[in-house]
């Protein structure tokens, strides 16, 4: 198992919410969370999910849903889980893990759901006024439960 | 694992050759197949930019000589080989186009992608020219991969036999082709 890094975009088309990169296998805390220094890679990977899946909703044709599960290079396998209220979470592995939506499903319905959802402190929405949506906003889930629970059930997954 | 359609893409983002296979699929217009391509061209730019830094950082430190051997494609015997007639490979030898092993030349770029319904995978030569072949059949397996980007150099092989050796034929223009359109639909009939 190793996995590179864990993105949430939330339905304001290019906010990322959280993001977490390991940059070390051998070291489970090494890495970054939250970081400014990732907003650029955050873009360009909500724009290479957003065109391949306008792509890949256009070829099933009229009423069919047709939902993009990974994307691989020759590096590494981003594997994605879109939820009907909008939210994209994006895991990226190494080409050994053919299919890691079991994965996200529990990050989302597990962790997500339990820890920010049901938390009434927590914003609903990440973006409080409009000039934070379409790719604006800079607020992230901070929520000390959500960031454990993460790093508890991600960690041993890095190496 | 049946072929939906297969896509040419020359160096510059243009489809240049575009067919389905079977009729059931999603009809998109000749436009928005065109679009497809260019956004293909883009996201094949983007994947490689977005390689996690972990990778990065490990090529750094120099274990380069232990990736290389995980970029050969192992050969697929026997995928699409023409059974009976031997005249029918066109300047290729033998009973296949080639029996070995072969490199990747796509080593960051997107390679492959997967939907709840479909697959799509991608084949680059090094001459930018990119080679996609859509699938029915949602699939993450390595040997499925391995048998798209064999099946997609053998593609490759009809392309430089049958459209590169064609005068009439401009570099960068549509390819309008009979024998390389008979060729290719055999070697897909017989997968």
């Amino acid at each position: 198992m190793a996995i590179y890094s864990f993105w949430i975009f939330d339905r304001h088309l290019g906010n990322c919410i959280f993001d977490r990169e390991w940059t070390l296998k051998s070291n489970q805390s090494s890495g970054t969370t939250n970081s400014k220094l990732n907003e650029d890679t955050a873009k360009l990977l909500y724009g290479m999910v957003f065109s391949l899946r306008s792509i890949s909703q256009k070829l099933s044709g009229e009423g069919s849903h047709n939902e993009i599960r990974t994307i691989s290079t020759g590096k590494y396998r981003a594997h994605i889980l879109c939820t009907a209220s909008g939210l994209w979470f994006v895991l990226l592995s190494d080409l050994k893990q053919e299919d890691l939506s079991h994965v996200l499903r529990y990050l989302y319905s597990e962790i997500y759901v339990k820890t920010v959802v049901h938390n009434w402190f927590s914003p609903v929405d990440f973006a409080e006024s409009d000039s934070e949506k379409r790719g604006q906003g800079f607020r992230k889930i901070r929520n000390r439960n959500f960031l454990a629970s993460v790093e508890r059930f991600l960690g041993p997954m890095v190496n | 694992m049946a072929i939906q359609t297969i896509l040419v893409i020359n160096k510059s983002g243009g489809l240049v050759y575009q067919r389905d296979f079977i009729k059931t699929g999603a009809k998109l217009s000749s436009n928005e197949y065109l679009i497809l391509a260019g956004t293909l061209q883009g996201v094949v730019a983007i994947a490689s930019q977005v390689t996690p830094k972990a990778l990065q950082i490990s090529a750094k430190t120099g274990s380069k000589t232990a990736n290389e051997p995980s970029q050969l494609i192992p050969y697929v015997g026997s995928l699409g080989a023409p059974a009976q007639n031997l005249s029918d490979m066109g300047s290729f030898m033998g009973q296949d186009f080639f029996n070995e092993s072969f490199p990747s030349w796509n080593q960051s770029g997107l390679k492959h992608v997967t939907t709840d319904q479909l697959s799509m995978f991608l084949y680059q030569t090094l001459t930018g020219l990119k080679f996609v072949a859509i699938s029915t059949q949602s699939t993450t397996n390595a040997m499925a991969v391995s048998i798209a980007e064999n099946l997609l150099r053998k593609a490759y092989c009809l392309y430089a036999d049958y459209v590169m050796k064609n005068p009439f034929h401009d570099p960068e223009m549509p390819i309008k082709c009979e024998l390389f359109d008979t060729h290719l639909a055999e070697l897909v009939g017989q997968l």
